[in-house]
């Protein structure tokens, strides 16, 4: 059994024997992934009650939540989506990639052009940078509503294909931003190269414990990478495909696949599991405390780019079926609109594209707003599944559940 | 008799702050949110240059929100070069901050003497103005922030920049944000005077912490009834454009706030603090 459907199950049980435990209600939240949300809300009230408490408390800890246990979670995330490119992954058969990727394209230039055209309508020009931010879709929360709503299905394939390339996109399109800001070290290429050397190195020794590869190369790639000025949080992703890794199946993202040598304790995802969660909490603390009077045209700009994203993701899986392109089988149409729906959330990601591009202050807090406000994506696209009738709410939902 | 001795004696008394020779005394206008092009900020410029022919000054402060439309050489002359043409005439030296609705590239626009910088600092005599870019308040402005303050001699220290740290506007209010960043600098170099704009209204705070914080947000923009009024106001004014008329000698600051019909709504004066 999985690690996930055992926090689940465990929660359900108590649910079912009328009582909420302690233990339940912590395996019911780190199993649906709830400490992010739950730390975003601590940080609204606090931010808005006690403002002067709250941002010391977040300027004290930022840097070490963003730039050091972040590296975690996009250490988990990088595991996870490497591992689902393997045999029996979601994402092994590169078939199904090309529709979503140029759906993720469409995504991001349909989000870039609201935005822009928001912006440059409005009389805010300073927002104009922002754009990269537009690209962020939260690869959490997306997909567990997808996956809640489809189960296994193409969708959830669709689904992190789009999200992966556009927070690609995203972290290409930021990366002139940190190149040429001035504060690059030299040096920090050498050392990224002796970070990935020795992690092929470690890998071609058979080394199959994840630690050497977290702390020496994870380490060397972190000092890279800020030396560099670039987000130090994504440090593992580079070293992430020379670690130990457990096949997939299809729906299993954030699950842990105990594998026939038994060496699930050894796994990374199965270790840092909770510490990633703990890291989204303080993610969710530090960085989603905003003041309500903060909102101002930014916010409607990165909204309303929200609802770009989506338009340009259907434009242009349009456009790839009147080139010739196939939508992936059992995916229709209206699936396809639920999935672009719940690609409009930016949450996490662009709330970490947004920290990465803006200092502290009023225009960052303006885009956070709105980044925390595409979370209303997530019921939307539960609202749009229930109207068009599909996934759980198909009439013959049997055919859905396994 | 008796009515020409009262304007006599009423004229002295205007004319006391202003009294000391140049050399003496910082003189210098203060405007906020003023980019508007409308006939307020026309009105509020001809005001300015009135109190000029009384009280001469050679500096204007900008506190952002200079422009309200994308930069073009129109709208610079629309919102600017005309509304303050009396006082550009006579090489009145206007030095702006940005605010949130002015282009990045206005800091190049030879009419605002920013050179090209975001942040910068500059002189008058005993007084050193901070203009700060608080859009983007980054490490390396503060440090910058930090390393001036610490190494200027001037008696007074005098910051601006377009979004309060301090305020009771109804729209915006305190960026308490900015204010965990900015205010300890502040205390630790002595900064006495703090000038904002970004609420369309003008209010005056009692001293926090030592520090006098203005919020001149009225220049050419207002928000009627954008005042929430609290235990920190010293002095408010939401129903008129206005625009702040500053005397610093070495021991005070003297202040009046004067509306676009040419009253005085607020004035008054911070004295110096003996340890800065």
């Amino acid at each position: 059994m999985t690690t996930q459907a055992m926090h689940l199950r465990r929660a359900g049980a108590a649910h079912a024997a009328g009582r909420m435990t302690a233990s339940g209600f912590f395996h019911f939240v780190t199993g649906h992934y709830l400490l992010l949300p739950i730390g975003a809300a601590v940080a609204l009230v606090w931010a808005n009650t006690a403002p002067e408490g709250y941002f010391t408390f977040a300027r004290l800890l930022a840097f070490p939540v963003n730039a050091i246990a972040m590296v975690f979670f996009f250490g988990l995330l990088a595991q996870e989506i490497f591992e689902e490119t393997m045999p029996g992954g979601a994402l092994h058969d590169r078939r199904r990639w090309p529709v979503p990727l140029i759906a993720a394209v469409g995504g991001t230039v349909g989000a870039a052009l609201t935005y822009a055209a928001s912006i440059r309508s409005s009389t805010v020009p300073m927002f104009l940078d922002g754009w990269p931010i537009m690209a962020g879709i939260d690869m959490v929360f997306a997909y567990f509503v997808v996956r809640a709503i489809f189960h296994r299905h193409p969708a959830v394939t669709f689904l992190l294909v789009l999200a992966l390339a556009s927070n690609a996109i995203g972290f290409i399109a930021l990366a002139p931003s940190f190149l040429f800001d001035g504060t690059r070290a030299g040096g920090s290429g050498l050392l990224m190269a002796v970070a990935v050397g020795l992690a092929a190195w470690l890998r071609r020794k058979q080394v199959r414990a994840f630690w050497p590869y977290v702390l020496i190369c994870g380490a060397l790639s972190w000092l890279a990478l800020y030396l560099e000025g670039f987000p130090p949080a994504l440090a593992l992703a580079p070293i992430v495909p020379f670690m130990p890794h457990t096949r997939r199946r299809l729906g299993e993202l954030f699950e842990d696949e105990v594998d026939a040598a038994g060496d699930s304790p050894r796994h990374y995802e199965h270790v840092w599991h909770y510490h990633v969660q703990i890291a989204l909490l303080l993610f969710g603390l530090v960085n989603a405390g905003v003041m309500m009077t903060g909102y101002g045209e930014g916010t409607d700009a990165t909204v309303l780019a929200a609802v770009g994203r989506t338009a340009g993701i259907l434009l242009a899986v349009a456009a790839a079926l009147a080139v010739g392109l196939h939508l992936p089988a059992q995916l229709t149409w209206r699936d396809l609109v639920v999935v672009a729906v719940a690609a409009a959330t930016g949450l996490t990601f662009s709330l970490y594209f947004a920290i990465a591009l803006f200092p502290a202050g009023p225009l960052l807090a303006e885009i956070k707003v709105g980044a925390l406000l595409t979370a209303a994506a997530l019921p939307l696209a539960f609202g749009v599944a229930w109207l068009f009738g599909v996934g759980r709410f198909h009439p013959r939902l049997h055919s859905f559940r396994r | 008799m008796k009515p020409i001795l009262l304007c006599l004696v009423f004229a002295a008394l205007a004319a006391a702050p202003h009294a000391q020779t140049a050399a003496d005394v910082v003189r210098f206008a203060v405007i906020g949110d003023s980019g508007t092009g409308g006939e307020a900020q026309y009105q509020v410029g001809r005001q300015m240059a009135s109190a000029r022919s009384r009280s001469p000054f050679d500096l204007v402060l900008m506190l952002g929100d200079n422009l309200y439309r994308r930069a073009s050489p129109e709208v610079y002359a629309s919102a600017f070069e005309r509304p303050y043409a009396a006082l550009l005439a006579d090489d009145v030296k206007f030095v702006a901050v940005l605010g949130n609705h002015d282009s990045p590239e206005s800091v190049t626009y030879p009419g605002w003497n920013m050179n090209g910088q975001r942040y910068f600092s500059f002189t008058r005599n005993h007084v050193r103005f901070f203009a700060i870019d608080t859009n983007v308040l980054d490490a390396k402005q503060l440090e910058w922030l930090d390393q001036t303050l610490s190494t200027s001699q001037e008696p007074w220290k005098i910051a601006y920049f377009h979004h309060p740290i301090y305020s009771n506007g109804k729209r915006h209010g305190s960026n308490v944000e900015l204010r965990i960043r900015l205010e300890p600098l502040f205390l630790r170099h002595g900064v006495q005077v703090v000038f904002s704009g970004h609420d369309h209204m003008y209010e005056r705070l009692k001293p926090q912490k030592g520090i006098t914080y203005f919020v001149v947000g009225s220049g050419g923009q207002l928000r009627e009834g954008g005042v929430r009024r609290s235990e920190t106001t010293a002095a408010a004014n939401d129903q008129e454009q206005l625009f702040l008329l500053v005397d610093v000698d070495r021991e005070a600051l003297r202040f009046q706030a004067i509306t676009r019909n040419g009253a005085v709504i607020d004035s008054g004066a911070v004295q110096r603090q003996p340890s800065t």
